[in-house]
């Protein structure tokens, strides 16, 4: 489980979060909606330890990201899939999905060559093992992101704005994908502007507005007229996600 | 003029002697220039901002100072701190530690052009500190640095003719010693004129051809 308890991030004068708190249990999808500044990727980048939280905790498992061996533990359980794919440019694809499991694993090289293959041929991408990341297409880079992140054989997934620096077509390819992973039972925090995606893979959604966590739902809730919609700010938000 | 260079042939010989010395120098002092430069650039890109402040000295001493007043402080300066070396190792000591300084701005200057989120990445994958120093930053670094890194490497090549100085008869010192007994200066610096230009080459060459080794894969425009 995902523990997020009163957690705040400032950067100088800035409140970022707002003592949020939210809970993912394993096998959940959940969503975080919020509009551009709200703090939907500085709370995804507390998780992961990129940030450093201001006050409250977050604990993965029972592993507070705070202390040098939670987080440590905490990064074992979770994988992270990035917007702008952040793949290692100097590495091979395979060299990009099996560096982790290698030298943080400690997986032998031939075992986890062979998982990267059969991850890469999940994804279509079994021809590109060997290519290089800069001769790749953003849907395949993002792909070649996502076994990056399933190699560690994460608990939890965590992925923030993921399509978002791809095509409509390549966007399909890379959510077709996450769909996929959502119906096997990945656990998933997921950050996305593709609101008709996140209601299908669902299970809760939640609503950042300005650094606070305003709504928590269920994913059927939240689009219905008495649940989400009734809540002048989301109604406004999903009015103007949906129009364009 | 034919006259002239038969005339030199019975030095030729102790002209490629002093080649071979040059060539040794260079060589050592190349891989010396480049580990102490790789040190010194990731200590000016280090948490530590003493590291990073020696460093920076460091790079700016040597950068600042003639290479040849480096040259004659090691020579004599050594000596007085109870540190016997000969000419040669004193060279290329000193070779190594000013090129050092260099080299040690350009790849810092590679370790900074490194995109963030690729860092981010490796150490949200779990990768110490160290691993993505060796395995992450240095790859890339020296990527974009050995092509500025090779004119560096090629006026340190250069700069080794100063070793004739302290001694060492490298390629230039002999070549005065022959000028000298020949009276030939013309033929024996046309002579000179083609090595140094020779090793200077296959030194671009090498580093073209790591240029393009840890390049595998860029499209054109960055490789
Ligand atoms: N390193 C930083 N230093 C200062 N301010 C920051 C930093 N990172 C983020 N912020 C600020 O924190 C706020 C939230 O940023 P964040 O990137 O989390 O928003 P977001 O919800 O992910 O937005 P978007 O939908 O545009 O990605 C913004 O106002 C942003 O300017
Ligand atoms: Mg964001």
């Amino acid at each position: 489980m995902i523990e997020i308890n009163n957690v705040e991030k400032r950067f100088g004068s800035a409140e970022v979060l707002k003592r949020i708190n939210l809970k993912v249990e394993p096998g959940e999808v959940v969503t975080i909606l919020g509009s551009s500044g709200s703090g939907k990727s500085t709370l995804i980048r507390c998780i992961n330890g990129l940030e450093t939280l201001s006050g409250g905790a977050i604990r993965v498992d029972g592993n507070d990201v705070s202390t040098a061996a939670g987080l440590a533990a905490a990064r074992r359980r979770s994988a992270t899939v990035f917007q702008l794919f952040n793949l290692y440019p100097h590495m091979t694809v395979l060299q990009n999905v099996t560096l982790a499991p290698i030298h943080v694993l400690g997986q032998p090289r031939a075992e986890a060559e062979t998982r990267a293959r059969a991850l890469l041929d999940l994804v279509g991408l079994t021809a590109q093992a060997d290519a290089y990341p800069q001769r790749l297409s953003g849907g395949q880079r993002q792909r070649v992101g996502i076994c990056r992140a399933l190699a560690m054989q994460p608990r939890y997934l965590l992925l923030d704005e993921v399509t978002s620096a791809l095509d409509p077509e390549m966007t399909g390819e890379v959510l077709d994908i996450l769909a996929r992973l959502a119906a096997e039972g990945t656990t998933m925090v997921f950050v996305t502007h593709e609101i008709e995606f996140a209601r299908r893979i669902s299970d809760r959604i939640v609503f950042l507005e300005a650094g606070e966590l305003i709504v928590d739902m269920p994913a059927e809730a939240f689009f219905s007229e008495e649940g989400g919609l009734a809540v002048p700010r989301i109604r406004k938000f999903l009015s103007k996600m949906t129009k364009d | 003029m034919i006259r002239s260079w038969n005339a030199l042939e019975p030095h030729l010989g102790f002209l490629l002697e002093g080649f071979a010395l040059t060539v040794a120098a260079c060589v050592l002092a190349v891989a010396g220039a480049v580990v102490l430069g790789a040190l010194i650039a990731s200590l000016r890109t280090a948490r530590s901002r003493a590291a990073r402040a020696v460093a920076a000295v460091y790079c700016d001493l040597f950068r600042n100072v003639p290479f040849i007043v480096q040259l004659f402080f090691f020579f004599y300066g050594l000596p007085e701190l109870g540190i016997y070396i000969g000419a040669f190792e004193t060279g290329v000591l000193a070779m190594s530690i000013a090129g050092g300084a260099f080299v040690a701005d350009v790849i810092r200057a590679g370790i900074l052009s490194i995109e963030q989120g690729v860092i981010e990445a490796a150490r949200v994958f779990g990768l110490g500190r160290w691993q993505i120093f060796s395995r992450i930053v240095m790859p890339n670094a020296l990527r974009v640095s050995v092509r500025p890194m090779g004119s560096v490497l090629i006026n340190l090549v250069l700069t080794s003719s100063i070793l004739s100085t302290i001694t060492v008869n490298e390629l230039t010192g002999t070549a005065k010693i022959v000028a000298a007994t020949t009276f030939m200066p013309f033929e024996v610096y046309a002579v000179l004129l083609v090595l140094y230009a020779a090793l200077t080459y296959a030194l671009s060459l090498a580093v073209a051809g790591v240029h393009r080794r840890l390049n595998r894969g860029m499209p054109e425009a960055v490789a």
